[in-house]
């Protein structure tokens, strides 16, 4: 691995710690553990106690827990920022010339910019389900936008390497693939925005009877995810038994996806059974954040031998 | 050929191991934001008394028992702020129309004038017809006495100077939280206190 890989790689697994702390912010219900933003009850580091806060702000808002929750977000936000713009400065010196990892890197750096900027935003709008939903849409583009550049800088650095694989036609499949568990992740946090939105509405509702209240998006939801598992369970062997080359990236990435959709069900189906708890509700999210990023690693490792094909 | 592969690190390790060190990390984040917000404390237990519904029911403690109370005092002739707090428990009672779990209790301070009918009447100018708000009657000694013992309010002035503090009292008859009536912040913390406690009902 050289620097620049390394750097994407960091980046890449940091944008997932991102991710999981966002979707902790979001479960612990610590959103707008800081009313103001990007300060924090106007400190740069959260007041200790309620004696800190400035006069004009209200102190029954005040919860030390969560403010530092959602602080240490936006901490590993700016944290993400300065990774990203790196990577993009480095794929801007050292990849001018390869579309392939230097427009990805760039997009990945606006989009993170503006992805800090749109986090205030929800908290601006004391969380408005579509904003939070949008935020996390944005989270998925950019891990996506930073596998990508990983990938094509390793294929890159190993051009002179190029296997000739079948497992290549199915990349269309991979890319769909994606496409679909992007529209499941929206649905997805299209449910959770409504369960809130209805908990405000019947604040003694027990969860089960709020999510029957929901509608038709938590059945689009699961007739999605079983979609998705069919496709994952058909194509997953079927990339691993084509691709003659072995190569461990895509062996890793094609079980990474069949592994991911059945836990992916389970954790759905024990969602609804035990009440939506809030653990399980995080790495549900998370794991579907892995499966976006799994699946375009797959799909790049895919392009990576078609390549090599023709 | 296959040593040009070795060069990509195993990533399922490495998110195998985040996997589980997140997990234990996010419960022990969740369970801190959980208590430090359902840290509600208990200021005590109300005692045992027993007041005249609107109806002509008797209604004490045993009547409060079981579900979620906000109680307010009030007199029917009040200009000042029971109009606001009337119209901020209003809010609320629309707000839990589908729940049996809570209830509101408007005691008078003004026993003398705001006789069993005229609570009916002033029940009715407000729109409430059903028992979800409950308008208690007593001996003008009675509410002092509960007010100062039990409730742990001033009872001076009377009817003129009564409070305007909600009292939250959970389903256990103990005193869960004390809120402005007047003040929109502390309703809506009200409200979540509200939300906290329903979740503690069976």
């Amino acid at each position: 691995m050289n620097g620049f890989i390394r750097l994407t790689f960091i980046s890449t697994i940091w944008t997932y710690l991102l991710i999981f702390l966002g979707g902790l912010v979001r479960v612990s219900g610590a959103g707008l553990g800081c009313p103001d933003w990007p300060k924090c009850f106007g400190h740069w580091i959260p007041p200790t106690n309620v004696g800190q806060l400035p006069p004009e702000m209200d102190p029954s808002q005040f919860n030390f827990a969560l403010a530092w929750i959602e602080y240490i977000n936006r901490l590993a936000g700016m944290t993400l920022g300065l990774l990203i713009a790196a990577t993009a400065i480095y794929a801007l010196i050292k990849y001018r010339k390869v579309p392939g990892i230097v427009i990805p890197a760039v997009l990945a750096a606006l989009l993170t910019a503006y992805q800090g900027w749109q986090g205030g935003q929800v908290v601006a709008s004391e969380l408005k389900p579509l904003l939070v939903s949008a935020h996390l849409v944005i989270a998925l583009i950019i891990i996506s936008l930073m596998v990508y550049t990983a990938i094509n800088a390793f294929r890159h650095e190993n051009r002179g390497f190029n296997p000739a694989s079948e497992a290549s036609k199915l990349k269309p499949w991979v890319f769909g693939l994606w496409l679909v568990a992007m529209t499941q992740v929206a649905f997805g946090a299209g449910i959770r925005g409504g369960l809130e939105t209805l908990g405000h509405q019947f604040p003694l509702a027990k969860p089960f009877e709020l999510l029957s209240k929901v509608g038709m998006i938590t059945h689009i939801h699961y007739f999605i995810g079983a979609v998705l598992l069919v496709i994952a369970i058909f194509l997953g062997p079927r990339i691993l038994k084509a691709d003659s080359t072995k190569s461990p990236l895509v062996r890793q990435s094609a079980k990474g996806i069949i592994h991911l959709a059945i836990t992916q069900i389970i954790i759905g189906i024990a969602l609804v059974i035990a009440g939506i708890p809030q653990l399980l509700q995080l790495f549900h999210l998370w794991f579907a954040s892995l499966f976006i990023g799994i699946t375009i690693m797959l799909y790049s490792s895919l392009k990576f031998q078609k390549e090599a094909a023709s | 050929m296959n040593q040009k592969h070795a060069n990509f690190p195993n990533i399922m390790w490495v998110i195998g191991a985040l996997i589980i060190l997140f997990g234990i990390t996010a419960f022990f984040v969740i369970k801190w934001a959980n208590v430090s917000r359902e840290n509600i404390p208990i200021y005590g237990t109300l005692p045992e008394f027993q007041f005249t519904e609107r109806s002509g029911e008797p209604f004490g403690l045993n009547e409060m028992r079981g579900k979620i109370n906000v109680v307010d005092f009030f007199f029917s002739n009040c200009h000042g702020p029971c109009p606001i707090m009337n119209g901020n428990i209003r809010q609320l009672y629309d707000l839990y129309e589908s729940s049996d779990r809570i209830q509101f209790v408007s005691i008078s301070v003004d026993p003398a004038r705001d006789t069993l009918m005229r609570l009916q009447e002033y029940a009715q100018e407000l729109g409430i017809t059903d028992f979800r708000w409950l308008f208690l009657w007593a001996p003008i000694d009675s509410v002092a006495d509960l007010m100062e013992n039990g409730f742990m309010l001033a009872a001076e002035d009377l009817p003129g100077g009564h409070t305007v503090q909600f009292v939250l009292v959970d389903n256990r008859g103990r005193i869960r939280g004390y809120y402005s009536g007047i003040d929109d912040a502390e309703v809506e913390l009200l409200q979540e206190h509200i939300r906290i406690i329903g979740r503690e009902l069976p």
